[in-house]
């Protein structure tokens, strides 16, 4: 049967990104997850990674962002957890999508990105911690059951 | 992430292969401003084998089209995926980035 939840931590180096994108899709492969869903979810939790450690840290040091992916029911869940300064992006103003190429700022866009890619983007601080907790829906549920029976 | 340069009667293509992420967009840049700087004005950049791409590889895009309007160039994107599509279009870049079917449109473009 395969593993409903996983949990890794990721370094706050760009090069981890590969790593994220590893673990999504072999989790994605092992509950039988669409491509596009994957795609969708991993550049969502790419742009809430980047950012946290493009702008959470401060220091030199190396900082671990603690990521868990669960199945439940019909839906993944997702917890991002780093120890940088507070922020939340969930406040972030929205970009104006309706601008010229001349007027277009790229300000913001990850986020909208990301908000729009999950169902549902929180933040809560919590003991000197930033927590997201992001919802998704899955519209074409394969149960990685059914398929082996096929 | 492969970058593939070509040239083709005086249009530079760049064909993207692989994820155009935060981690890769920085190598891209330096190729497509290189070329900007070395007097490029038609430029054609090739989606077909791109499987990723995030907001910095928009800015990227965003920047270098900006920079060859300044100049009286242009750039055209072609042959995206579906998925790389979507993103464009959340982000709003689909209504101003000339964005074409095939590598043929994208020559005929020109």
């Amino acid at each position: 049967m395969a593993k409903n939840k996983i949990s890794f931590k990721l370094k706050n180096k760009l090069s981890e990104l590969d790593t994220l994108c590893q673990k999504l899709e072999g989790f994605g492969e092992s509950i039988g997850l669409s491509p596009k869903f994957v795609f969708e979810t991993n550049l969502a939790l790419d742009e809430l990674f980047t950012n946290i450690i493009s702008y959470g840290y401060s220091d030199k040091k190396v900082h671990h962002i603690s990521v868990t992916i669960s199945l439940q029911d019909s839906q993944l869940l997702f917890s991002i957890e780093d120890d940088g300064m507070p922020f939340n992006p969930t406040e972030v103003d929205e970009p104006d999508l309706g601008c010229t190429i001349e007027e277009c700022k790229i300000g913001g866009l990850g986020i909208h990105l990301a908000k729009n890619l999950m169902d549902e983007v929180c933040y809560q601080r919590c003991k000197d911690k930033n927590i997201l907790t992001l919802r998704k829906h899955i519209q074409d549920p394969r149960p990685a059951k059914k398929r082996m029976k096929g | 992430m492969e970058i593939i340069e070509e040239n083709h009667g005086g249009i530079n293509i760049f064909k993207l292969n692989g994820r155009l992420d935060s981690n890769t967009s920085q190598g891209f840049e330096k190729k497509i401003f290189q070329a900007i700087d070395d007097g490029s004005k038609s430029m054609i950049v090739d989606f077909k084998d791109l499987d990723y791409i995030s907001s910095a590889g928009l800015r990227v895009i965003l920047k270098a089209t900006k920079a060859l309007k300044r100049e009286d160039g242009k750039m055209l994107l072609c042959d995206m995926q579906d998925y790389v599509k979507e993103v464009f279009e959340i982000a709003g870049f689909d209504s101003f980035l000339p964005i074409v079917g095939t590598m043929d449109d994208a020559l005929q473009g020109f």
